[in-house]
């Protein structure tokens, strides 16, 4: 019997020996206790940091008084989800000169948790469930309905103290598409994402002799121009520069231009899928675009840093410093936007509040400062190139007529853009779908583009119905 | 002729202990495996996205099997089960014949004392490597290596060596497939090897010594003496690959360059996971994603029976019909006896 | 006497000559496999230390470049400007390897340890469930991961074990595979009158196990040690799913985080990413092979 027992002291040693381990790795608990320990800390800074911003006499900060604060404030740090860290990077910039109290990864940080763009979506429900601390999240046009409307991740703005009426002065878009099912008002945006078309200049004036950006928007200006022109570069070039990088790129500025929704309801529409197919197909063959380059790829920057591209599609946040255009070879300032055959929008990002924030009063001036201030929303368009949410701020700068974007040449590409975002809505013709629908079509546009037409659509049908079975064909 | 010490012992029952040695497998089993298991199986009946926590009977397995589901994408959500069941099977057998094969050749040669080579303990460790670098590194590292443009070596130094387009090693269905197969095959090939070298260095060595005085080539030693004193082996190989390969999902899931996975390379694995995981309760597919698993243990579990039939220990059987056939005659006689007495 | 030479030295050169050759070729055929297997690793290296604008015009590179620190610098989240920024703290090396090493060291203790257990328990008692016992483990060990990983994870979620290492830690106890393999072992090289003489001598059951059956199992524990750590050190499927803090990350999340970055592509971060997920693991690996490789040789089913 004796060894018996002996036995089960063993076993039982061995068992709380593995639970040790585990609670070395668990590291969670080690934290969070951590945490607490610094709560008293922190919340003294807080309440420093919120008289200081009294001091100032935002008119504003009314709103954020306690009492219209649902959501509770006892956290140490706010926290920010986002799937792309750029925009973010830059408000932190903007955001910790303002606020002392603001340091970032203290005080303020953000987890990104994306992937990538596509998958960013899938990656949000479980990483906003797991747990960890989460006050704001960052949510893109192609899935934010599946957010906002779904209580459990998203929060009404006015739990924050925000309402509506702040939003007088946005693009009305951007209000209507955050807002729920129910009408509630879940989410704030700091941009216009109005896109246009940048070319790089080098090329331009060798090999088709334009040199300004008027005749270029002259010469492009519709999608026969486009054509035409894209016809011309490639005898001038024997086909070793393509029009533009990506079939990706041709897309956004085609459907979004042209308004088409990608369902009806239930129900799939390939409308603009099958003219758009059409004229993919067209300019493959013609050899305007190299179909085998992905849009957001390495091969994609290569097209442009090597020159065997003359332009790319880019929203307005892919001009800031640091973004795409950087990227891809705008260093030398050899590029220039025009607004391209078609007026379109690209994306656009959404800051909505997780029902488990705690840390109320900052997110509240942070989604103030960067959603409705026009003083700091102007200077933030300054600093990060990003087309703002606010037409006096953004009337401002263009009027003002200062700006100039070195990656440009100099070029004020809010004067560009300015008339494209005042012309966005989206807010008709977009549903949850669209992330998945868009990444659906692209790649089997791609893998059939020697075939026809009807055999892509079918193609595509095929696969958005498997990865959507609730939605049906035509 | 036993002791009474051994007597003693002989009459204690160490039945508990056996319980006790494997209690702790099961109860960790029990805990961690058999609910979520039980959890699938419910979650295979019940509705997907806006419906789900709803009882849907059969509609799921209806659906992926037969495309009769209620979705109306139904027939659609079918062709993708059955492709991605297809691609499962083709990247397995892809890589499981030339990697047994491989493996096989190699461990005769390594175990074969005629064979004089120089520096058979490096090439040994050298092979092995492969399997211990992590999934997710080696898809990203074949693709930048493959990639698709001339941007990526492979099609950089072949485009230099006078190739005139490049080769769509990671987007063409065809060749993405032979370059997952070649991947596995190279994170599995020097694994197999050394379960199968272990397996020939446990065979008894006087009986090769016997077949080499009977004058036995090395080719009738190989099929008559080392195949057929490696089948246990071989069947855990066997078994544990099949395994394996149908639960395949690092690679395939991760060999691609654009923002979302291939479905060229779509396995079963990757459906189970993206409709899974597809972002909230609202967009996943729980319900299908049961189905399949269901669907995948099945075949499993039927694969798995096969195998263990085919190679069933025949000397194991025959002992134990004997010993039933002693236990009849024994109790036969006793009946006897009793009768008699 | 010369006769015989001519007879009977013939057939003995001849013997030595196939020998030869055939050995040849072998050699030949494991150089290929062995390039085979070094080559991409070896251009991972190289172009690890090639910035991306180098990478962009010349992709095909067969000697180290000079941009490898600069690639660590944006690598490990020090360049503060520009494109780079999208880097800072998603790629903590020593985070990542400290905890795959955790995770994948813990499974493997628990899993060699209570498979030799089980096994043991099969092999050594006569009880009424042993059939059955192992008729499950069989049965069990045929259930895909993926199968009841869906369950799995949302039970995980109720239990609020999510972003812990407790479930990716813990089931490493129940490896049926491991089980079988273990059983398999003793049931040919462990000699039953060992424990028989053990009970003589007074050592209690378990004592048995610890001191006589493990030491003489250690052949198979020593392979199963290594398939179990490679296993879990691989296991991107379920770690991604239960992971999701930063600070928990392990090396597969992170250099599937970082390759995912999809909106500016640096090619030599890419390349020194991976490159660093990879080079020290087979550093230790290559330190360690006598016993790793000469342990997974040693152990086997013998029948």
């Amino acid at each position: 019997m004796s060894k018996l027992k002996r036995t089960l002291a063993l076993l039982a040693t061995l068992a709380m020996a593995s639970t040790a381990f585990v609670a070395c790795g668990g590291g969670d608990t080690e934290s969070k206790e951590e945490s607490k320990a610094d709560n008293s800390a922190a919340e003294s800074k807080d309440d420093a940091g919120a008289e200081s911003e009294d001091a100032g006499t935002e008119s504003e900060d009314a709103g954020t008084e306690g009492a219209d604060l649902k959501l509770a404030d006892d956290g140490d740090c706010l926290t920010i989800v986002c799937w792309t860290d750029t925009d973010l990077n830059n408000m932190f910039d903007v955001y910790t000169e303002k606020n002392a109290d603001a340091v970032v990864g203290e005080t303020i940080k953000y987890q990104n948790c994306g992937m990538n763009g596509g998958e960013a979506s899938t990656q949000y429900a479980t990483y906003l469930n797991s747990g960890d601390d989460v006050d704001l999240f960052v949510a893109e046009a192609g899935w934010i309905l599946n957010y906002i409307n779904d209580d459990s991740f998203a929060a009404p703005l006015s739990d924050l103290g925000i309402t509506e009426a702040d939003y007088a002065d946005a693009y009305d878009y951007t209000v209507k598409i955050a807002t729920d099912n129910n009408g509630v008002l879940k989410g704030a945006s700091w941009q216009a994402a109005a896109g246009g078309f940048c070319y790089n200049t080098d090329i331009a004036s060798e090999k088709l002799g334009i040199t300004t950006p008027e005749d270029m928007q002259a010469a492009i200006g519709s999608w026969d121009g486009f054509k035409a022109t894209a016809e011309q570069l490639k005898t001038a070039t024997d086909g070793a520069v393509t029009m533009c990088a990506t079939l990706g790129g041709l897309w956004q500025c085609f459907s979004t231009a042209t308004g088409a929704a990608w369902v009806d309801g239930t129900t799939l529409n390939t409308t603009a899928v099958k003219d758009f197919t059409a004229m993919a197909k067209e300019m493959v063959d013609a050899g305007y675009v190299n179909p085998a380059i992905d849009q957001w790829t390495a091969d994609w920057t290569n097209v442009g840093l090597n020159g065997e591209t003359l332009g790319y599609f880019y929203s307005t946040w892919c001009l800031g410093a640091g973004a795409q255009l950087e990227q891809n070879g705008g260093t030398a300032g050899n590029w220039n936007i025009v607004v391209g055959p078609q007026e379109y929008f690209w994306g656009g990002s959404w800051l909505c509040v997780s029902p488990n924030c705690d840390n109320a009063k900052m997110a509240a001036d942070f989604i103030k400062t960067f959603t409705v201030d026009a003083t700091t929303m102007e200077e933030y368009a300054l600093y990060s190139g990003d087309f703002v949410n606010n037409k006096t701020a953004m009337n401002n700068i263009v009027s003002a007529g200062t700006n100039s974007n070195a990656l440009l040449g100099g070029q004020d590409q809010f004067a560009v853009l300015a008339d494209v975002a005042a012309g966005i809505d989206m807010s008709a013709t977009i549903s949850k779908y669209d992330q998945s629908l868009k990444d659906t079509y692209l790649p089997a546009l791609r893998d059939n583009i020697d075939k026809s037409v009807d055999e892509v659509v079918a193609a595509y049908t095929s696969d958005a119905l498997a990865a959507n079975p609730d939605l049906s064909a035509e | 002729m036993a002791s009474a010490a051994q007597r003693r012992i002989k009459s204690i029952s160490y039945a508990k202990y056996g319980y006790m040695f494997i209690a702790p497998f099961f109860l960790v089993y029990c805990f961690f495996q058999i609910w979520p298991l039980i959890y699938t199986f419910i979650l295979s009946f019940q509705g997907n996205q806006a419906n789900n926590g709803q009882w849907v009977g059969l509609d799921n397995y209806n659906t992926i099997l037969f495309g009769e589901g209620m979705a109306a994408g139904a027939a659609d959500l079918r062709g993708e089960f059955l492709q991605s069941l297809g691609n499962t099977f083709i990247l397995w057998f892809g890589n499981f014949i030339p990697q047994i094969l491989l493996s096989l050749l190699l461990a005769v040669w390594f175990t074969d004392a005629t064979v004089k080579l120089p520096g058979k303990g490096f090439f040994k460790v050298v092979m092995y490597m492969p399997n211990i670098i992590t999934a997710a590194s080696v898809a990203a590292l074949y693709v930048n290596l493959f990639g698709d443009s001339k941007y990526y070596f492979i099609n950089a130094t072949l485009m230099n060596m006078g190739l005139a387009e490049p080769i769509a090693f990671v987007s063409d269905p065809v060749i993405s497939k032979i370059m997952v197969m070649f991947i596995q095959t190279w994170l599995w090939f020097g694994n197999t090897m050394i379960m199968l070298m272990s397996g020939i260095m446990g065979i008894n060595p006087s009986l090769f010594e016997a077949a080499n005085i009977d004058g036995a080539n090395s080719r009738q030693v190989f099929f008559r003496v080392t195949l057929p004193l490696l089948q246990p082996i071989m069947v855990y190989t066997m078994i544990t690959s099949m395994i394996g390969g149908l639960q395949m999902f690092d690679i395939p899931f991760l060999y691609h360059t654009g923002a979302n996975f291939d479905r060229d390379l779509e396995t079963v694995a990757v459906f189970i996971y993206y409709n899974f995981n597809k972002g909230t309760v609202e967009q996943a597919n729980y319900g299908y994603a049961g189905a399949a698993s269901i669907i995948i243990f099945v075949i499993t579990a039927l694969l798995g029976s096969f195998t263990f039939y085919f190679n069933r220990d025949k000397d194991e059987i025959a002992k134990k019909k004997q010993r039933k056939r002693a236990m009849k005659q024994y109790k036969a006689r006793m009946k006897q006896g009793g009768l008699s007495l | 006497m010369k006769n015989m030479k001519q007879q009977y030295g013939q057939p003995k050169d001849n013997y030595h000559a196939r020998i030869m050759a055939k050995s040849i070729a072998i050699f030949c055929v494991c150089i290929l496999l062995t390039l085979i297997c070094l080559v991409p690793i070896y251009i991972l290296a190289v172009n690890a230390t090639h910035g991306h604008m180098d990478l962009a015009k010349n992709p095909s590179n067969f000697w180290f470049g000079s941009s490898i620190g600069d690639n660590f610098d944006t690598l490990l989240g020090k360049v503060k400007t520009g494109a780079a920024r999208q880097y800072s703290g998603s790629f903590d090396v020593v985070q990542g390897y400290v905890n795959s090493l955790l995770i994948a060291g813990c499974t493997t203790g628990l899993t060699v340890f209570f498979s030799a257990m089980t096994a043991y328990g099969l092999t050594v008692y006569d009880f009424k469930l042993r059939g059955a016992a192992y008729t499950l483990i069989i049965t069990v060990m045929m259930i895909p991961m993926q199968v009841s990983s869906a369950g799995f994870v949302r039970f995980m979620y109720s239990l609020g074990l999510i972003n812990n290492f407790i479930p990716l830690i813990v089931p490493a106890i129940a490896a049926p595979a491991v089980v079988f393999y273990m059983r398999s072992y003793m049931k040919s090289s462990f000699p039953l009158d060992i424990v028989e003489a053990s009970r003589i001598d007074g050592c209690g059951e378990f004592r048995t196990f610890l001191t006589i059956a493990i030491p003489m199992m250690k052949p198979a524990i020593a392979v199963q040690a290594i398939f179990a750590f490679v296993a879990n050190w691989n296991n991107f499927y379920t770690q991604n799913m239960i992971l999701k803090s930063d600070k928990l990350a392990t090396m597969p999340i992170m250099v599937t985080k970082v390759l995912g970055f999809d909106k500016n592509v640096d090619y030599g971060v890419n390349y020194l990413c991976v490159t660093l997920s990879i080079l020290p693991i087979v550093v230790i690996y290559f330190c360690l092979s006598k016993f790793i490789v000469g342990g997974v040789a040693l152990g086997g089913v013998k029948e």
